[in-house]
Order: C-alpha cells, then sequence, then structure tokens
C-alpha cells in the first residue's frame, strides 16, 4: 500500500439509464484507500447500479470512473484486469454450485493463472480458518447456510487479493440470526485496513464501520458525512425524512 | 458399479415384448403350419410339438446356418459405430451453437452467426432425417465419392446436433445470471466465464435429456441403410432376401434394439438419480 490517503477510485460525472429511465444521474465522488464507504438510501435511488457500475457489470452511460489511475470506462481498458483487483459480493451470494467451497475460491486465482494449484489451496485454507469455515472445504454450497454461504463468498473475492470490495446488500437475503456472523467478516476486514464500498441497510454496520457515509436518491448522491457527523446531523430533509423511517 | 442390476419392471417388460413378438411372429404362423402338417387325427400336444420343431428349424435356417447371424452381428457393430460417432459430431455441433445461440440472447453479439445458426435448426427440425440422409449422400458427399458409413455419420451428427445445441441453449439459460456476474466480477472473460462457469452447470443439467437424445439418435439410424449402409437392418433385410424368411430377422433386429434402448434407459436413470444425489 502506498500512502494512507491516496485516492482509489474516482467517479466523475457517471451516468447510467435504462432505456428512458435514467437511474444515475451525475455521480462524483472520490474513494481513498482504506477507505470504508457506507451507501444508504431508499429503494431504487441507484445505489446498487452505482456500485455495479464501479466494476462495469452495469455499463455506464456516460462519465469518468478512474481506479488505480486508469479511466475503466475506457473501451480500450481490458476491463478483466481491473476486476481482478475489486472484490465483488452478491446480495444472493452466488456461489458456484457444481463446485466444492475449496473449488469456488480457487478457480479464479488458478484458471486466471494468478496462483499455483496447491498456493491457491493453502490461502483459500487460510481465510476458510479466518472466517471458521476450514471444516467446510470439501463440502457444496447446497450444504450450507445462508450466513456461511455468504462468508465464503467474502473468502472468495479475498482469494484475489484485491485492492477493493464492493459488497451488494450482503446481509438483505439473510435470516436475521445469520446477518451478525457476516457483518463481523466484515468489520474485521475493515480493521484491517481493506478498501470497502458497501451497499446496505444496515444502520449499525454504517454507525460502527464506515469511515463515511453516502446518502443516495433520485441518482444523485445527496449527501457524504462521517457517521457521527451524518447521523446526528443530517442536512437535507430526504436524508432526515430517510433516517427517520429506519431510524425506529 | 452399484446397482447395476436390471430391476424387475425392465425384466418384466422384456419378458411381455418377447413373449408378445414371439406369439404373434413365430408362433401364430409355426401354429397354423403345424396344423396343416400333422394327420387329421394328431392331439393338441403333437399340434405344439410340430410347431415348435417349426420355430426352431426357422431360426436354425435363417440364422444359424450359414453363420446368417453376421449378417445381423456385423451390422449391429455398424450401428454402434455411426451412432457414437454421429454422437461427437451431434454434441461438438450443439455446443457451439449453443454458445452462439445464447451469447446472441444474452449480448446481441453474433448477429449473423446466429441467423446461420437459426437457419441451421430451423432446416435440421424441419425436416424428416431420412430426406437429409438421402439428400447429403445422393446429392453432395456420394458424389464426392466419400464412403457412405461417412456420409450416414455426418448426416446423423448434423441432425443431432441441431436438438442438442436446442437443449443445451435451454441449459445455459436456465443458469442464474448470478452465476455469470460472479464469474465476470472475479475477472473471467466471457468465454472463459462460460466455460468454466456456466456450461458445466448447464451440462450437468441437461445430461439426461441429452442422453435421451442418444437413445433417439440409436434408433434413428436404422434409417442408414436407404444409402446401403450395411448396419444391422441392411443386414436383417439382406436374410429376408435370401431365406425368404421376414419373421425372425426382423424380430431379432427389433428384440435387440429394444434391449440396448432398455439398458440405456437404465443408465439414464441412474445417472439422474446421481445427479440428484450430488445436488443436495
Amino acid at each position: 500500500m502506498t500512502t494512507d490517503n491516496s485516492v482509489l477510485i474516482k467517479v466523475a460525472g457517471l451516468k447510467k439509464s435504462f432505456g428512458e429511465l435514467n437511474v444515475l444521474k451525475d455521480i462524483n465522488t472520490e474513494i481513498k484507500k482504506g477507505e470504508v464507504v457506507v451507501i444508504i438510501g431508499p429503494s431504487g435511488s441507484g445505489k446498487s447500479t452505482f456500485l455495479r457500475c464501479l466494476n462495469r457489470l452495469e455499463e455506464p452511460t456516460d462519465g469518468v470512473i478512474e481506479f488505480d489511475g486508469v479511466n475503466i470506462i475506457d473501451k480500450k481498458v481490458n476491463i478483466n484486469k481491473h476486476r481482478e483487483k475489486m472484490g465483488m459480493v452478491f446480495q444472493q451470494f452466488n456461489l458456484f454450485n457444481n463446485l466444492t467451497i475449496l473449488k469456488n475460491i480457487t478457480l479464479a486465482p488458478v484458471k486466471l493463472g494468478l496462483m499455483k494449484k496447491n498456493e491457491a489451496e493453502e490461502k483459500a485454507i487460510e481465510l476458510l480458518k479466518r472466517v471458521g469455515l476450514a471444516e467446510k472445504a470439501d463440502a457444496y454450497p447446497s450444504q450450507l447456510s445462508g450466513g456461511q454461504k455468504q462468508r465464503v463468498a467474502i473468502v472468495r473475492a479475498l482469494a484475489m487479493n484485491p485492492e477493493v470490495m464492493l459488497f451488494d446488500e450482503p446481509t438483505s437475503a439473510l435470516d436475521p440470526e445469520m446477518v451478525g456472523e457476516v457483518l463481523e467478516v466484515m468489520q474485521e476486514l475493515a480493521k484491517e485496513g481493506m478498501t470497502m464500498v458497501v451497499v446496505t441497510h444496515e444502520m449499525g454496520f454504517a454507525k460502527e464501520v464506515a469511515s463515511r457515509v453516502m446518502f443516495m436518491d433520485e441518482g444523485y448522491i445527496m449527501e457524504e458525512a462521517q457517521p457521527e457527523e451524518f447521523f446526528s446531523n443530517p442536512k437535507t430533509d430526504r436524508c432526515k425524512d430517510f433516517l427517520s423511517k429506519v431510524l425506529l | 458399479m452399484r446397482d447395476f442390476k436390471i430391476s424387475k419392471k425392465v425384466l418384466w417388460i422384456l419378458i411381455a415384448a418377447l413373449s408378445v413378438s414371439l406369439i404373434f411372429s413365430f408362433a401364430v404362423p409355426a401354429f397354423a403350419a403345424a396344423a396343416e402338417s400333422v394327420p387329421q387325427d394328431a392331439g393338441i400336444v403333437d399340434i405344439v410339438k410340430e410347431a415348435f420343431l417349426e420355430i426352431k428349424h426357422d431360426i436354425y435356417s435363417v440364422l444359424i446356418q450359414n453363420d446368417n447371424y453376421k449378417h445381423i452381428t456385423d451390422g449391429l457393430g455398424v450401428t454402434i459405430e455411426i451412432t457414437i460417432a454421429a454422437l461427437f459430431i451431434g454434441l461438438a455441433l450443439g455446443f457451439i451453437v449453443a454458445i452462439i445461440r445464447s451469447t446472441h440472447d444474452k449480448t446481441g453479439k453474433f448477429k449473423l452467426l446466429d441467423s446461420i445458426c437459426k437457419l441451421y435448426l430451423t432446416v435440421f427440425r424441419g425436416t424428416p432425417v431420412i430426406v437429409q440422409l438421402l439428400i447429403i449422400y445422393y446429392l453432395w458427399l456420394g458424389k464426392m465419392g466419400i464412403h457412405e458409413n461417412i456420409a450416414a455419420i455426418i448426416a446423423f451428427g448434423v441432425n443431432s446436433g441441431a436438438y442438442v445445441a436446442e437443449i443445451l441453449r435451454s441449459g445455459i439459460m436456465s443458469i442464474d445470471n448470478g452465476q455469470f456476474e460472479a464469474g465476470r466480477s472475479l475477472g473471467f472473460n466471457y468465454f472463459k466465464t462460460m466455460i468454466y462457469i456456466v456450461l458445466p452447470q448447464a451440462f450437468k443439467n441437461t445430461l439426461p435429456t441429452l442422453a435421451n437424445e442418444f437413445i433417439v439418435l440409436l434408433k434413428e439410424t436404422s434409417v442408414a441403410s436407404f444409402i446401403a449402409v450395411k448396419d444391422m437392418m441392411k443386414g436383417a433385410n439382406a436374410l429376408v432376401g435370401f431365406t425368404y424368411n421376414m419373421n425372425v430377422p426382423y424380430i431379432t433386429v427389433a428384440l435387440i434394439y429394444l434391449v440396448m434402448v432398455l439398458v440405456l434407459q437404465k443408465g439414464v436413470s441412474i445417472l439422474e438419480r446421481r445427479l440428484r444425489n450430488s445436488d443436495h
């Protein structure tokens, strides 16, 4: 890691529309190394779309996204190379159902030629130990609970040694009693200095772990601030209204 | 090999089919002949005895004498050869077409290739396989001096490929898009995602259907004799030709096909059960 304050992702004038529908209207922000940015907002505000634009799972309509100083919106850029450095965790886990947990984790590093097989397996086991799932290495995804699946999904992304981790509502599909185990793993990651962008409805997580909270609505970033400031002193009416609904 | 014993149900079907075919093709004419050849005052036991002798004689003279059965067993080898070779062509072609078509469905790329594939599917699924076989051999490959067995392999392979393609495409389209996105997010490009993540799952899910297509293919190859391929059917026809007996050759061939299909079906159901087990 270089200096702590260097910018990892810079977004300027990002727009995304699906046909007539303008989901992202004008997004401008910077994400620094080691920052944990939590994005909140009402449904339909474009927060998931924004996150998915960051690794071009959604193709932005317009704008610039600089990652490590390279504009990855540029069609000439090999996006696959950059995606290797951007781990993503999905709401629906999206583990590969036909592969064991170990294979799920080692598939990408091995097939993309980043690691040797035994090297990747060692790393996978070490990461699985950290999330308390080493004994599940030979199990299949269908044999795991939702919380376990999501922890494996996090490990799968980490196995690529990413520079940033993108979380797309990682706890929304979980039974309530399993939310904690996933948030714990994410908190650990944050402590270790991983740069994270998290779309979530978990306000507790935002308060405790975020270095910055970003409130999105109607395709814009309405407000961004440190969590204490954000939750105690929201500035816009939209944000006050939203917080009054989610923080009962 | 666990549980590879023929189940009771399959055994009963076999016995029933065997007895029905024996009664209709051997017993009825044999009894008729026997009734004529025995003296007027002969008892029922004599007629049965005589009938059995007739059947035994038919089978002996048509199949055993002069090693006649070799016409059928040699043909069986050709039938199996054509089926397996056509299967591989069909699979290869089916995979390619399925990938092109589903890529077009998902991303809108490959417009021209997709149109070509659609044309291929329309033509080969829209005309009888025998017509395709005759056209491919007599209008094209035969004129180039290519052996009829090769022509049959190509015709059945290309025909089967059209069906395999649609089976696989439905398999690919049924894989959740999240699997695809997960692959892409890890840095796999479109085709690597397809090959490492989507296709193995699609193939696994459609394996029973593909196996059924294989069974259909096996039976369909029986029309290869139309272009003078010396398959099992041709062997039976040859026997009919010089023994003047239709019963024994055709029934024998029917029973051989039936046994092969039943064995394959049993294999498919074992496969289905295993795949289900590994899912949970």
